[in-house]
């Protein structure tokens, strides 16, 4: 049963790990795969490459320009929180979720901002003004806010302290443990032992803990 | 048939109120029919709750739109396939399936144990009873899933698009097995709190429970990670999310425990650590589930907000009270057999591994948390989102990656300078020459080098371990190396197998540091244009728009877009990324058009394209490139992990270890714990 189950798990795991790939397709232009389905009804755009229903392709889009992908633009938007409450940051969301009006949004106010001459700490002081400090993908270092920031690593070094000082307290106590229950200081073979059998002693001792 | 599963759960609950009364009066009585009729209860229990099942399962897939349940996550057009996995696709689907595994898992836990612990398994059924009363109450008392509307609707609501996923039909059930089976560890935990049977015995029959329920965590959270990736379309696995963290929370406490119960299997220490680990891991289980339905902290993944969430408070408030209150009881019984005796030891570095793990839980639970404190302390909603979390856990887990490797290979008691030379050599020496290598190359991100470099350190302390092992076999035995291999692994499958889960967490940890040299692009591209886009490794990508075509294809309208690709000059070929407008019987739209991503995935990196839309109607689109480093990696790690768990759990014919049984001496469970 247990064999079994196992078996079955790895079959899953690798079933769907071999999923992830999707391999590259040959057919020279959609749509020929037909594999996951059936095609029902094939329709094509006309001569000047209008689409039939181009409704059930999202939301229109818009061409992008190249301050689209400009490293500031894209760095503010991944500080900013896209306020439709899909908890992504306003870059993310618009490139992702394509029924969202909000990102988009933010984005032109982004490239609106910087195009008036604000510099980035300008436009994400602007940002936490009209929308507080929430709108930040990460609470801003100040305040209360540090305890946000500091509180996992005080809780590694009281831990860290706890743990050494128990440990030394507990080390500490062991050489009069030792000396209160053992006749021979450590390294020493204790009287009538022969070094063979403290080396077999040890390597037996060894093996049981292994 | 639906009103069967509907009566069924009614007496499920009944007979579950029974069989947890019952179990404790039989633990304290000590009376051998009440616990023969605790145990029969919980058998009768699991029953009703596969008739409730059953009728569930009848009613969606005969599409019985008159239960509310049905109407609102299935169509007639779904097909079978995602029918199916409509059970869990809700809150009230969900519950009844969690209750379902707990009361499966809690009768294989008898069955398994009954005469090998008589003193706790009385205990053990009444408290897997309590759960399941605790989940059965919040169904028939405020989510039942056979509850139905004043009228039949000609047809269903439909499954939402983003759970048409074959990661979405095996990824809930995973991360609902391992939250669920960590239930039959705490009952024991309970069991041995109240019997005060302390010893090692209890921990015997709990180490492959909590083992299994890890497997199964760690399986779900690595199957949630492939089903953002595919289908969500943002091109990441992990965003740090309320509820990928809930999921988390219990696998970083079980990782911990799995760890510290060695200590207390070999040296009779850290009771108290472990079973405050095993009460944690459970009430953070169920944490996870109230976060997700309580609307407390807003996430992606929410179900309908409902009053369940205060079913779950509550619950988490009495479990967490009566868990620690017993611990607090148990204390002075549960001191140490020994102390430590070095620093420098297994034992040391167990501890501190444990401390990091924990206080990685500790920052994902305050990082989740923080927007309530904060919102409680100084009246303002703050985001506590991904840099966040990425900041402070990223220091921590590179502490943890080295602990990876040197917890393995430090001596028990007190390591020798002789002993930490031997090991740790030939580690030290990998790990700096990948630093120097990496720098030479001028990877531009220090986080990645530390992380490449501590990689490099743990895979040769593994590596080392396997290759002196099978060595030492090869020359005792005379065994051909791969049989000798096969042979080290199948004698001492937890250690070897733990060695595995190391290295698969090593893969996971080098995929996560990739994620530094990701890079996306926008482009709008008319038919035949094309953009090439740079790759991390130096080459390019050049992508070129071959057009766009519709189709309708199974539930839904396709809109797909097509892209010839080559790298670095050598055609990789075709790719296709749609839009997808699902529809219902009638043919009419419902739910946004959603986005299907193509994939390109290879050892080095993911080539991973979004349609993002068409301009104005025509075959011009617009698409997200995105360039993902490693992603391989995560998905092969978790294979990995996956496997070296398997090894781990896989019975052995000689049950615990000399040691382990020795300290299970004292209550009497030598004859009994070897089976």
């Amino acid at each position: 049963m247990w064999r079994r189950s196992a078996l079955s798990l790895v079959g899953l795991l690798v079933a769907a790990s071999l999923a992830a790939q999707v391999p590259p397709r040959s057919a020279a232009v959609a749509p020929r795969d037909s594999s996951r389905g059936t095609v029902v009804r094939q329709r094509t755009g006309d001569s000047l490459g209008r689409l039939e229903a181009p409704e059930a392709a999202g939301r229109p889009a818009q061409r992008v320009t190249e301050r689209d992908n400009e490293a500031l633009v894209k760095d503010i938007e991944h500080k900013i929180r896209c306020t439709c409450g899909c908890n992504l940051d306003v870059f993310t969301c618009r490139t992702t979720d394509f029924t969202c009006t909000t990102s988009p949004a933010m984005h032109r106010l982004v490239l609106a901002r910087l195009d008036s001459g604000m510099t980035e700490a300008q436009v994400l002081a602007a940002f936490q003004q009209q929308y507080g400090e929430m709108i930040f993908m990460q609470p801003p270092k100040r305040g209360f806010n540090w305890a946000a920031y500091v509180m996992p690593f005080l809780g590694l070094g009281l831990g860290l302290g706890l743990v050494v000082g128990v440990v030394r307290r507990w080390v500490r106590a062991q050489p009069k443990t030792a000396e209160a229950g053992a006749a021979a200081a450590p390294g020493e073979t204790p009287a009538g032992v022969t070094p063979e059998e403290m080396e077999r002693l040890k390597q037996e001792l060894e093996k049981f803990e292994a | 048939m639906t009103d069967l599963g509907n009566i069924a759960l009614w007496i499920a609950l009944l007979i579950a109120l029974w069989a947890s009364v019952v179990g404790f009066v039989a633990g304290k009585t000590r009376r051998a029919d009440l616990m023969r009729s605790a145990e029969r209860s919980i058998f009768a229990m699991w029953g009703l709750l596969v008739i409730a099942s059953a009728g569930l399962m009848h009613a969606l897939l005969t599409h019985d739109f008159n239960v509310e349940y049905v109407a609102a996550y299935t169509s007639r057009n779904l097909p079978v396939f995602y029918t199916w996995s409509a059970f869990y696709a809700g809150q009230k689907g969900s519950l009844l399936l969690w209750a379902l595994v707990v009361s499966t898992f809690g009768s294989a836990a008898l069955l398994v144990n009954r005469r090998k612990y008589p003193e706790l398994m009385p205990y053990v059924a009444g408290t897997i009873a309590i759960v399941v009363v605790f989940f059965v109450a919040t169904m028939v008392f405020a989510s039942n899933p056979f509850e139905r509307l004043g009228f039949t609707p000609a047809d269903g609501r439909g499954l939402n698009p983003q759970l048409q996923n074959p990661g979405m039909v095996f990824h809930p059930p995973m991360l609902y097995l391992g939250y669920t089976s960590i239930s039959v560890p705490f009952a024991f935990a309970v069991a041995a709190l109240i019997s005060g049977k302390l010893d090692t015995g209890w921990l015997h029959a709990i180490r492959k429970w909590t083992l299994l329920s890890w497997l199964f965590l760690s399986c779900g959270i690595v199957l949630g990670m492939w089903w953002a990736y595919v289908e969500l379309g943002w091109g990441g696995y992990w965003a740090w999310d309320p509820v990928e963290n809930a999921s988390f929370l219990p696998w970083l406490t079980m990782t911990a425990f799995l760890h510290s119960v060695m200590i207390q299997e070999k040296r009779g220490m850290l009771k108290k650590w472990n079973i405050g680990l095993i009460v944690g891991s459970f009430l953070l289980s169920i944490f996870g589930t109230f976060l997700t339905r309580s609307g407390v902290i807003s996430s992606v993944h929410s179900f309908a907000q409902s009053n369940v969430g205060w079913f779950f408070l509550i619950f988490l408030v009495l479990a967490a009270v009566v868990g620690f209150g017993l611990l607090a009881y148990r204390w002075p019984a549960l001191a140490a057999e020994s102390r430590l005796e070095s620093m420098v030891s297994r034992e040391a570095a167990f501890l501190f591994n444990n401390l990091i793990l924990i206080v990685i839980a500790f920052s994902v639970l305050w990082g989740t948390l923080f927007p309530v404190i904060s919102e409680a302390v100084r009246g303002t909603k703050v985001t506590v989102g991904p840099p966040f979390f990425n900041q402070v856990n990223v220091p921590l887990g590179l502490l943890l990656l080295l602990l990876t490797g040197i917890g393995p290979l430090i001596a028990w008691r007190r390591a020798s300078t002789a002993n930490l030379k031997r090991q740790f050599l030939w580690p030290v020496f990998a790990m700096l020459v990948t630093a120097a290598a990496l720098a030479a190359v001028r990877m531009s991100d220090a986080w990645s080098i530390v992380a490449y470099a501590l990689a490099a350190f743990v895979v040769v302390t593994v590596a080392q371990e396997f290759v002196r092992g099978t060595g030492a076999r090869h020359r005792l035995h005379g065994e051909a190396y791969p049989l000798a291999l096969v042979r080290l692994i199948g004698r001492n499958r937890r250690r070897y197998g733990g060695y595995v889960v190391h290295l698969g967490i090593v893969m996971l940890f080098a995929a996560f540091a990739g994620l530094a040299f990701k890079s996306d692009t926008e482009v709008t591209l008319k038919p035949g244009q094309s953009v090439d886009v740079k790759s991390p490794y130096g080459y390019s990508y050049h992508i070129t728009h071959q057009g766009i075509s519709q189709y309708e294809q199974l539930n839904r309208f396709v809109t797909a877009a097509s892209v010839d690709v080559t790298r670095a000059g050598k055609y990789m070929g075709t790719m296709k990324s749609e839009k997808r407008q699902h529809l219902d019987s009638l043919g009419n739209p419902t739910f946004e058009p959603s986005t299907a991503v193509a994939i390109h995935s290879d050892l080095r990196e993911d080539l991973y394209i979004v349609f993002a839309g068409a301009v104005n109607g025509t075959e011009e689109a617009v698409y997200r490139i995105t360039i993902n480093p490693l992603v391989w990696w995560v998905w092969y790690g978790g294979l990995v992990l996956a496997i070296g768990g398997l090894i781990t759990l896989w019975p052995t014919a000689q049950g615990p270890t000399p040691v382990s049984r020795r300290r299970a001496e004292p209550a009497g469970y030598v004859a009994q714990v070897g089976a």
